[in-house]
């Protein structure tokens, strides 16, 4: 039954995440006054780069994109997408946090070994940038947490559903996980980690196909899990998947318009953004958690 | 009977190692071997003779007594094994340098003084063997020639903490009549509450100082860089701990668990714990700083003491239990880390993170070694370091103390900084040209290395094997029961189950395994052969490891400078020329003393006092 919700938490997350990375890449070209290609374009990306020929760097360039992936599979099984919740009685939103910093060390474990300056120079953004959305995160995270008073994921969905949604109970906590989700997910104007322009996207520069389709699916997994973890924590979850999956569909498209219509922060004002207006709302919203 | 000839062993073993060593070197390394080994399974044997005490001595008329529980057990089998992990990888490290004699036997007096902390059953017994360890260890600091400020650094310190505890067990005799720690912690309760205030005060002074809490920190950076890396294995890992052993033997076993919590309204334990968390923070982001491998561990030294002292002073089961839990993981990691520093510095000369890289295709063992050492500090799901961290803030989250978490939480990050610039700037990115050339290290360097990262593994799937022990340690310290089973803890409120995870990372992993090898196949590729937009990547010129967060640098240095540090050096300074001032008004000229006289008598009839 665990197996089997697991590889249905995997499915779902994969078609969503597809389909969110195409209606992305849609919405920013009708933005742009282009037509834009078909939704399923990065599915026929993943498809094609599954047959290209790639360039390996050693044995920690492999294991460190498997490691990546699997970081992000994993989290996967324990966020309760409707009922499926593979792993509900694990450690709960505790390991999220730190199964979450799996996928991007271990890119950056593969990256580096690439020996390329400008996979290195992605990787100390990325670590910068994430040292500045997890401040206001962690402080969101324990928010919740001490509202409900669980560490478990699958509780903190279940009281919601029996009261009132998360964003109704911490209004303030949402706001700040709202403003950072961005960042987190590498969207503009926070997407200095694999800025093609400056750097040559990053830590992928030295990635080519079998390599780029793992590194291109683990950011889809991403792009799910950081939205659903809105959905889970704020709005309520879903009591089915579907429910969640339309729960998810109008927060992505919020921040897709976001990005689209800014350009690119420097790394130290994204660092400066994040730990200024999230940190500041965020910081409050527990405050009012504890003395509640 | 048994417990005495651990003692002996211990003690005996030194001067016979150092005798030995003048007669041949080979004859010595063996005997290092034997005894470490010996001491190792006299000290795991005693695992079925918990609970036996006997008096070994008489020193006037006080009964001298050695004990053992669960506390003591575990750590001095954690004490033996670092020994011996470290007397193994000395044999390649320490090879050919000068005045190794005395160098092994300080390295045994320092475990022997150790072990007689730990077994000691009263507190005569506890402050000699301490003074032992603080001595040797002293002498250890500055045995390079660089060392001996930091060795005077950490011996100032350490004299007050022992006068600090010094003064704690006297005053204790004086109402109490004895030094039995067994018969102290039956009349502790008749101690009034400022007393035992000012007692438990001058304790934590002593064992704050020697696990490093701020503001009593100042010694460790300076000490841990200095040494051998043999030895700052030692010290990091078991030597600073001591001061977890000596804070719960006072909190836990002598004064008990609800006379902590309860002493000055709960007041203590919060102050205790928020000392612990900007401990860790500080700790912590200050290694992000450091260029010095060995320095951004010793900050770390720093920090990860903080986890322990936030979650052994915060109070509550979970915490107590992941305090201690995370000062045996640590000092895994901690050794585990030098080890492979060392290994890195012994082949290459330097521990420069800005001149070190590619190291990973030269020294895979050691890069090993670091990569589970990190992850193990990180506290990545399926190392050890992971389950205490949780423990901890599982107990802060739920007993409503979200800012003590959080420090916690942000201490993690800091650490994920620091600890990635520290594996990516030697073992990743560029391989310099002139360390092309460089072998693998030798054997009894990746022994020890390659036995201590398989134990942050099994720790970290299987946390059930030292949580055991844990568990019936603080049952036996008045804490209630909390579940452990051999896959993690599982507990009214919320469980942990670490063999689900590694079942579903192994079953993943192998799925992109079977993925990755149906794919198009890829060929190896040279770090010269790398894509860099056109341009051409000259060779050493390229790596970008100098000043790796340098835009977060900006932003942060004036928040994380080392504050104390910086105070006592101005005070220093101060003092010295305060001194220098007051020397000058000796000149040495009889004249002047003359004139000093007059004008003083002048002063004297012109101000009208009478003073005779």
């Amino acid at each position: 039954m665990v197996i089997l919700y697991g590889m249905g938490s995997i499915l779902i997350s994969f078609m969503v995440g597809i389909l969110f990375a195409g209606i992305a890449r849609k919405v920013k070209a009708r933005v742009h006054w282009r037509y834009g290609p078909p939704l399923y374009q990065p599915l026929i990306d993943i498809v094609k780069l599954f047959h290209q020929r790639s360039v390996s760097h050693g044995f920690i360039f492999d294991f460190g994109i498997f490691f990546s992936l699997t970081g992000a599979i994993v989290t996967l099984f324990f966020i309760p997408i409707g009922y499926i919740v593979p792993l509900r009685e694990s450690g709960g939103l505790l390991v999220v946090l730190y199964l979450m910093l799996i996928a991007p060390f271990g890119i950056a474990l593969s990256s580096a070994e690439g020996a390329n300056p400008n996979a290195s120079i992605g990787i100390s953004r990325k670590f910068i940038l994430a040292l500045g959305y997890e401040i206001p995160f962690i402080l969101i995270l324990l928010s919740v947490m001490t509202y409900y008073g669980t560490i478990s994921f699958a509780e903190i969905v279940e009281i919601q559903r029996e009261s009132a949604w998360g964003i109704i109970s911490m209004p303030v906590t949402g706001i700040a996980f709202l403003l950072i989700l961005p960042a987190m997910m590498g969207l503009k104007p926070f997407d200095q980690v694999g800025a093609p322009q400056e750097i040559s996207s990053g830590p992928e520069v030295e990635y080519g196909g079998i390599y780029l389709a793992m590194s291109t699916i683990q950011h889809i997994f991403l792009l799910f899990i950081d939205i659903a973890l809105f959905v889970a924590l704020f709005l309520g979850g879903g009591s089915e998947p579907l429910t969640f999956f339309l729960k998810m569909l109008p927060v992505f498209f919020v921040i897709l318009i976001i990005s689209t219509i800014y350009p690119r922060f420097r790394i130290e004002q994204a660092f400066r953004f994040c730990v200024r207006w999230p940190t500041i709302l965020a910081f409050l919203g527990l405050l009012y958690v504890v003395w509640r | 009977m048994t417990l005495e000839y651990i003692l002996i062993t211990a003690f005996a073993g030194a001067f016979l190692v150092y005798l030995s060593g003048r007669i041949s070197e080979k004859l010595r390394n063996s005997f290092a071997l034997m005894v470490s080994l010996a001491l190792l399974f006299l000290v795991s044997f005693l695992y079925n003779r918990i609970g036996i005490s006997n008096e070994y001595f008489s020193f006037l008329d006080y009964a001298l007594i050695l004990k053992i529980d669960w506390l003591s057990w575990l750590f001095g089998t954690a004490v033996v094994s670092i020994n011996l992990f470290a007397i193994i990888y000395s044999l390649s490290d320490m090879k050919g340098k000068k005045r190794l004699d005395l160098f092994y036997l300080l390295m045994f007096l320092v475990n022997a003084g150790m072990l007689g902390v730990v077994f000691s059953g009263d507190f005569i017994s506890f402050y000699v063997y301490w003074e032992i360890m603080s001595w040797s260890t002293f002498l250890l600091i500055s045995f390079r020639e660089e060392g001996f400020r930091a060795g005077l650094k950490y011996i100032v310190l350490s004299i007050i903490g022992s006068g600090s505890m010094l003064v704690g067990v006297l005053i204790l005799y004086s109402r109490l009549g004895t030094f039995n720690i067994s018969v102290i912690m039956k009349q502790i309760s008749m101690l009034s509450t400022g007393f035992t205030f000012t007692i438990l005060t001058l304790f934590c002074v002593a064992f704050g100082i020697k696990n490093a809490l701020m503001p009593l920190h100042t010694w460790l950076p300076d000490a841990y860089t200095e040494t051998e890396s043999t030895f700052t294995a030692v010290i990091s890992s078991m030597l600073t701990r001591m001061g977890i052993y000596g804070l719960l033997l006072v909190l836990f076993v002598i004064m008990g668990i609800n006379r902590y919590i309860t002493l000055g309204g709960g007041k203590y334990s919060v102050v205790l714990s928020w000392l612990g968390a900007v401990t860790i923070i500080m700790g912590t982001f200050i290694a992000l700083l450091q260029n010095d491998a060995k320095k951004l561990l010793a900050w770390h030294g720093i920090g990860q003491g903080g986890y322990m002292i936030l979650g052994i002073a915060y109070g509550s089961v979970y915490s107590v239990a992941g305090g201690i839990f995370h000062a045996i993981n640590y000092s895994i990691q901690i050794a585990l880390l030098y080890f492979s520093i060392g290994a890195v510095e012994y082949r290459t000369g330097t521990r420069d993170l800005n001149s070190l890289g590619g190291m990973i295709k030269k020294m895979p063992v050691a890069f090993l070694g670091s990569l589970l050492g990190i992850a193990g500090l990180i506290g990545v799901p399926l190392t050890n370091g992971f389950v205490s961290k949780w423990l901890i803030y599982k107990a802060l989250i739920l007993n409503r103390s979200p800012f003590l978490a959080f420090a916690a939480l942000i201490g993690t990050w800091g650490t994920i900084l620091s600890v990635y610039k520290f594996l990516h700037n030697i073992f990743l990115g560029q391989l310099s040209e002139k360390h092309s050339e460089i072998k693998r290290a030798p054997f009894s360097m990746q022994f020890p290395i390659v036995i201590l990262s398989i134990v942050i593994i099994l720790f970290g799937v299987l946390p059930g094997i030292p949580l055991y022990i844990i568990e019936k340690m603080m049952i036996g310290m008045g804490f209630e029961s909390f579940g452990v089973k051999i896959w993690g803890i599982a507990s009214g409120t919320g469980n942990l189950n670490t063999l689900s995870i590694f079942i579903a990372i192994v079953l993943v992993i192998l799925g992109i395994y079977v993925f990755y090898r149906s794919g198009a196949k890829s060929k190896r590729a040279k770090q010269e052969d790398t894509y860099a937009a056109g341009h051409y990547i000259q060779k050493d010129k390229y790596a970008y490891t100098a000043e790796f967060y340098a835009p977060l640098f900006d932003i942060i240095k004036p928040i994380f400078r080392e504050w104390i540090n910086i105070f006592i050096e101005k005070l220093t300074v101060f003092g010295n020329n305060l001194s220098d001032r007051v020397r000058r008004i000796y000149v040495g000229d009889l004249g002047t003393y003359v004139l000093y006289i007059v004008l003083f008598l002048a002063f004297l009839l012109v101000s009208g006092l009478n003073i005779w």
